[in-house]
């Protein structure tokens, strides 16, 4: 029994998550990053693309990358929304699931919005986290790494439950086989501890407690010091670039969606 | 004549202590007599001091009985009479109290095994306690002392508080003054006098029944080997006030609760030793061997509490380590998938 526990357990570590569901997707590609800011080279496109192309697979949902860098860009959340009207991506079904990434150089904006199952998986406060973790990566300039940040996030952020904190360190494997391993070797110690019988008398064993007790007792108060410290504040998502509104809205077109914007 | 022992007066065998029937019991005859009703000759017979080199001859064969200059009962290594060494009882040596076996040879035997068969990271060959080479009742020497102890605790302790306001958090630090007496008596604190036992086994092997505790007799020696103690209660006071102290700064804390810190300035503990009594208390010693390794288990002679330390099986060490990670790994990543909602992984 112990052994086949065994077995299972170092089965389930052996095999790479990825590898499972990951082997169907590179079957047909289809384009899902338009770099017409020309920020990747072509071997940073395949890739990504490719990555995009097999965990959006996984997740059903097409997810896009736009960089534009042109005097006529306008508004980031309206070229998203115009954008989808116009080009009808989705997985499904032309107008149908996707994430979209739009990367506006002109005014340095960028904009994140899901389309329907997107959109329920990932709410402004996912996206807006999204956001926060690729914003630096776009300010420094390592475009590549923050698309794939974005497209890495997006696909296991889809893969929680809403309402549950996709970030929360107990929903890591690593995490919870580190307790489960301090688990098992704290019981193991106490068991080879208590084998050789442990002492069961304690201070009270031997006290007569008839005649034993606090004769006499003073609390004296001295001084009271208080200091004080500054609350951080977390720096809201909307704070500094709320142009078109921060969260998500609706379409010309009457598709709904949810989404995050900001500066880098 | 330095030497007791007890004949049945029916039939002339020797008669031990029975732990069953707490009687002075002849296996040959059957005969049981009640302890209290036979005249103790350590009562009656005062031993004049005499050289260390003595030699005790066994009254039933006359052989001379070897000893260790601490055993004050033992068996006739030839004829296997119980023999009592008096003069190694008297005077100083004489014990105010002693709790009788009340499991027998056979009860400890069965109680140990099943102890061996209860040892989970043990291994299997040692579990069916088929290798018990020797299993000795012994009276060990303790002193138990009665001491009162006053105390006086000076301390400075904390209360903290945390509040927001505005932009701003404040941490509240109140300051005492603490001060405490206290009076704490412990009564029959044991330690074992034998220079041959482990302290630590035998701290490991309390607590002991102390209604069970009587006055000392002869009689209850009869058929055990029993020591006289190496060390006087003076040599072990050091000891017992190690072992009361950590029971009087227990004491101590739980009476300064209710404190985010506590810093004792000074902690005064005055010790009086109100009394010592030498006793006799019961403790079975089995000799175990395991993988030409010997082994030494002690069991209460009163509760059966059995304490030593066993061989461990590095096999069951890590299947009980793989078994409990591997389960425990398995709920925690079923509850989170399903917490998450999504797949398995």
């Amino acid at each position: 029994m112990i052994l086949a526990v065994l077995f299972f357990f170092v089965m389930m570590l052996a095999v790479p998550m990825d590898m499972i569901a990951g082997e169907a997707a590179a079957t047909k590609e289809k384009q899902l990053i338009f770099d017409t800011a020309e920020l990747l080279n072509q071997q940073e496109y395949d890739e990504l693309n490719a990555l995009a192309n097999q965990y959006g697979a996984e997740r059903e949902t097409d997810m896009m990358i736009m960089t534009i860098n042109s005097p006529e860009a306008y508004d980031v959340k309206k070229m998203t929304q115009d954008f989808y009207d116009d080009y009808a991506p989705g997985y499904d079904k032309p107008h149908g699931n996707a994430v979209i990434l739009m990367l506006d150089m002109t005014h340095r904006d960028v904009y994140l919005a899901g389309f329907y199952k997107a959109k329920t998986y990932l709410d402004d406060e996912r996206f807006d986290k999204i956001r926060d973790k690729i914003t630096p990566d776009l300010t420094s300039g390592d475009y590549k790494l923050a698309f794939q940040k974005y497209i890495q996030t997006a696909h296991k952020y889809m893969g929680f439950r809403l309402g549950v904190n996709p970030d929360n360190i107990f929903f890591n494997t690593w995490v919870q086989l580190g307790i489960a391993l301090a688990l098992g070797g704290g019981i193991v110690t106490l068991m080879v501890r208590r084998s050789g019988g442990r002492i069961t008398v304690n201070s009270r064993t031997y006290e007569d407690a008839s005649t034993s007790g606090v004769v006499d007792y003073e609390d004296t108060y001295l001084h009271t010091s208080t200091t004080k410290r500054k609350i951080e504040r977390s720096s809201s998502s909307s704070s500094g670039s709320s142009g078109g509104g921060g969260g998500g809205g609706t379409t010309s077109g009457g598709h709904s969606h949810s989404g995050s914007r900001g500066s880098f | 004549m330095p030497i007791i022992e007890y004949k049945c007066p029916n039939c002339g065998s020797g008669m031990v202590f029975d732990a069953d029937t707490g009687m002075l019991s002849c296996y040959s005859c059957g005969r049981k007599d009640n302890i209290e009703q036979i005249p103790d000759p350590l009562t009656k017979h005062v031993f004049s001091e005499e050289d260390e080199a003595r030699e005790y001859h066994c009254n039933s064969c006359g052989a001379v009985i070897m000893t260790e200059a601490e055993t004050s009962a033992t068996s006739c290594s030839f004829c296997g009479s119980a023999v009592v060494l008096s003069d190694r009882l008297t005077g100083e040596l004489a014990p105010v109290k002693i709790i009788p076996f009340s499991i027998s040879k056979e009860q400890a035997m069965k109680a140990f095994r099943k102890w061996c068969g209860k040892g989970l990271v043990t291994p299997s060959g040692f579990m069916t306690a088929d290798r018990i080479k020797g299993i000795t009742g012994l009276y060990v020497p303790f002193w138990l002392y009665d001491l009162h102890n006053d105390v006086e605790v000076y301390a400075r302790a904390t209360k903290v508080s945390t509040y927001r306001s505005g932009d701003y958090e404040y941490t509240k630090t109140d300051y005492y003054d603490l001060y405490r007496e206290i009076c704490l008596d412990y009564v029959k604190v044991p330690i074992d006098a034998s220079e041959k036992m482990n302290d630590e086994l035998m701290d490991k092997l309390e607590p002991f029944p102390y209604d069970k505790l009587e006055s000392f007799k002869t009689p209850y020696l009869a058929g055990y080997i029993a020591e006289k103690y190496s060390y006087n209660d003076e040599e072990l006071y050091p000891r017992v006030k190690d072992k009361i102290d950590k029971y009087i700064y227990s004491y101590i804390n739980s009476t300064v609760s209710g404190y985010a810190t506590v810093n004792y300035t000074d902690v005064d503990i005055d010790t009086e030793l109100e009394r010592a009594d030498y006793v006799l208390l019961p403790v079975w010693m089995v000799q175990y061997d395991y993988n030409k390794r010997k082994y030494t288990f002690a069991m209460n002679g009163q509760t059966g509490k059995v304490v030593g330390k066993p061989p461990i099986s590095k096999m069951k060490v890590a299947g009980w380590f793989a078994g409990i990670s591997g389960i425990s790994f398995l709920t925690l990543h079923l509850v989170s998938s399903w917490i998450i909602g999504g797949g398995f992984w």
